[in-house]
């Protein structure tokens, strides 16, 4: 008679956990959560996890629960990929991350020959050139970004003659590859080209450097903190040419370190918590209030991944892993339709993403936006 | 590891390994070879990749432990040979055509090459000394694969490195390319194995354990350290091409002066100077945390508490503890394989 009991309650709890696995869909995030990209993965981790609460919150996806599962990467290729084939081998619905595009060149054949689709945050050219129809950015691509920052130091700063400083790693030395010949087709010449370490924690030589280079303008194209390090170091040396970059010299972070050293900066923003739309500046508060910092581009990056997925999912209505690929191709998603996606977000067929962006300034440790360029595509 | 021989010691080491041809390491990475020829039926994917990665790392930390376990020779360059033997096989496949074979060979005749002229401060420096120069070797070579874009891919990598035929047989399946790396690890180990039953394995350890004494007794101790050293960084090249094709993809990361030091806790965790110590050591360093990603956030804390704790309980590595148990079990006293 015992054991009966036993086994009636073996099968209750057996049929309740199946019921709980099918009332859930599993995300595997595969991110940077140590190593060199730690900054950055963290970020995109904490941006994903504000997304699947608030998802949760108002009942799931198509009524099913988000089970979100982050691996590490280490920032190592080969421990990416082990990451990225177990997530495919647990049955992820689709692949989230990494951010670092090394990382991502190692795995994204894998979640392909899975036709699944991976949503990543590297922004590196090279990704979306391979023809792999599963991958797709959660930022403007910089080849996307380069010709506004050119344009920008053309008409606007009018610099006859440009300083270039870089950090040399995937980010920085893609920047730094796809402004070059932008600048050229300006017409505007390249002073000095420094290339910095990431870490770095001293730039007093290479802030003195571009001083006696003296060039019109100083394109600063760094990680956050590093940017803030820069800043205060071109302060010091009394570098007082104007500085542009991109959302990594702009952002809330680097004017919280940088201090004053930060005013006067100006430069091209595409995700910012500070962008003059609200939902933005909403998802910045809500990072705060949870996670105690500000959130970088790569937390509005890893937020917005998760309600790609789920807009897909919607559009399609039912959970069809290579269907969200499909949808998502050539898809443009609305806020009035997701109002998780912040913005209205285009997605071109080899995955590069479309969206508004703006021209910043910091001023008072405040940045302000000056103008929204509209999407290159409109 | 360093103490002088003793006079006890040295016969009881020949007495032990000379009666048969056949031993309880050969034994093993027979039996282990055949094990994991099978082992990842019904593993997935992921499960089999990781067996693989395991196998592949396992041949670099072999070479280490011939440079440092068996010649004392305390090198931190071990990743960046690895680097110069994946970037060797990516270039020569990728851009030129050749064959995995012929750039398995040359990857491994180029890392012995750099090797040899690297060896050469060896002989002019000892222990803390020679970690720097290899210290500012592994820099250099990382320099190089990060920087010279042109040859290396530079930070982005170089992408879509394919995997060997064997015979006509594709080897582009989880499945076949494990066992195509357990075939070349096994043939690399018993080689290694065969080395260190040799007189060359003698002296190498003569070396380690009193070089003035080596030399007296007829040890030709510069070329003996320059064909440690060399061997050794041959091991990790040939570590680096089977790596290559394993990821498909490679950027100088996992080449970087931490990975070194990562490889030379291989080592030392798996028991220095013993011939299934690197099998160990990379069992623990590659498999223990994937093993461990259950613990979600923590799991790089749980890693490094169980490795201090296992040396602290075992400074001779795991292989050490084996033998002290088996010592016990069988009423002998331990003796190095």
């Amino acid at each position: 008679m015992k054991s009966h009991w036993i086994i009636a309650a073996a099968l209750s709890a057996g049929l309740t956990g199946q019921a709980l696995a099918q009332d859930k869909v599993k995300l595997v995030d595969v991110v940077e959560l140590s190593g060199a990209g730690a900054t950055a993965g963290t970020n995109w981790k904490n941006g994903i996890d504000l997304a699947v609460a608030d998802i949760n919150a108002k009942g799931g996806i198509l009524g099913k629960q988000i089970e979100i599962v982050h691996y590490d990467t280490q920032t190592n290729p080969g421990n990416t990929r082990a990451a990225v084939q177990r997530a495919i081998d647990e049955g992820t619905y689709a692949v989230l991350g990494p951010v670092f595009s090394g990382p991502i060149g190692a795995s994204m054949q894998i979640a392909q020959r899975a036709e699944i689709a991976q949503l990543v945050g590297g922004e590196a050219a090279g990704l979306t050139m391979q023809g792999n129809k599963y991958l797709f950015r959660t930022s403007l691509s910089q080849t996307a970004a380069m010709p506004k920052i050119a344009a920008y130091l053309k008409n606007t700063v009018k610099a006859a003659s440009v300083a270039v400083v870089w950090v040399n790693n995937d980010f920085g030395k893609g920047g730094r590859d796809a402004i070059l010949p932008e600048l050229e087709k300006a017409g505007i010449k390249v002073a000095v080209d420094v290339a910095t370490e990431q870490g770095q924690a001293d730039f007093a030589a290479d802030a003195i450097k571009i001083k006696n280079a003296n060039a019109d303008a100083i394109f600063v194209y760094l990680n956050e903190e590093e940017s803030a390090r820069f800043l205060r170091a071109a302060k010091q040396q009394g570098i007082t040419k104007p500085m542009v970059g991109e959302t990594t010299l702009l952002g809330a972070k680097v004017i919280e370190l940088a201090g004053d050293a930060a005013n006067g900066v100006k430069g091209h923003v595409g995700l910012s918590i500070d962008a003059p739309i609200p939902a933005f500046q909403e998802f910045g508060k809500k990072f705060q209030a949870k996670y105690n910092y500000a959130s970088d581009h790569n937390g509005l990056k890893g937020y917005m991944a998760v309600y790609m997925v789920k807009w897909a999912t919607e559009k399609q209505k039912k959970f069809d892993k290579k269907g969200v690929a499909d949808t998502l191709r050539g898809a443009t998603i609305k806020p009035s339709e997701e109002p998780g996606i912040l913005i209205e977000t285009t997605i071109e067929q080899n995955g590069d993403l479309d969206r508004e962006s703006f021209l910043a300034e910091v001023i008072n440790g405040k940045q302000v936006i000056s103008a929204t360029l509209p999407k290159l595509k409109p | 590891m360093t103490a002088p021989a003793t006079h006890e010691s040295l016969p009881q080491r020949s007495r032990l390994s000379l009666p048969a041809f056949i031993d309880g390491s050969l034994l093993t990475l027979v039996a282990g070879a055949v094990i994991l020829w099978f082992a990842p039926v019904g593993m997935g994917r992921y499960g089999t990749y990781v067996l693989s990665l395991w196998l592949v790392m396992s041949v670099a930390v072999m070479g280490l432990n011939l440079t440092l376990g068996y010649a004392g020779l305390k090198s931190l360059a071990q990743a960046a040979f690895m680097g110069l033997g994946a970037y060797a096989t990516a270039i020569l496949t990728t851009k030129y055509g050749v064959s995995w074979y012929a750039a398995f060979a040359l990857s491994g005749l180029l890392t012995f090459a750099v090797g040899l002229v690297l060896g050469f401060p060896a002989l002019r420096v000892k222990a803390h000394y020679l970690a720097f120069v290899t210290l500012a070797f592994s820099t250099l070579i990382w320099l190089i694969m990060r920087n010279e874009q042109w040859l290396t891919g530079g930070v982005f990598g170089i992408a879509n490195i394919n995997r060997p035929e064997f015979f006509g047989i594709k080897l582009f399946g989880a499945l076949e390319f494990h066992r195509f790396v357990v075939v070349v690890t096994f043939i690399l180990a018993v080689l290694l194995w065969w080395m260190i039953r040799s007189p060359w394995g003698r002296a190498f350890t003569a070396l380690r354990e009193n070089p003035i004494r080596a030399a007296s007794l007829g040890v030709d101790t510069r070329t003996y350290t320059l064909l440690a050293f060399a061997i050794g960084s041959a091991y990790a090249g040939f570590a680096g091409a089977l790596y290559a094709p394993l990821v498909e993809f490679i950027d100088p990361s996992p080449f970087s002066l931490s990975q070194s030091f990562f490889l030379l806790l291989m080592v030392v965790a798996g028991g220095s100077g013993y011939l299934l110590g690197p099998f160990i050591g990379a069992l623990l360093g590659v498999v223990l945390p994937e093993w461990l990603r259950f613990a979600g956030s923590l799991y790089l804390i749980i890693f490094a508490t169980i490795v201090m704790l296992l040396l602290i309980a075992c400074p001779q590595g795991v292989s050490g503890l084996l033998e002290r148990g088996w010592a016990k079990v069988s009423g002998k006293a331990g003796a190095r394989s």
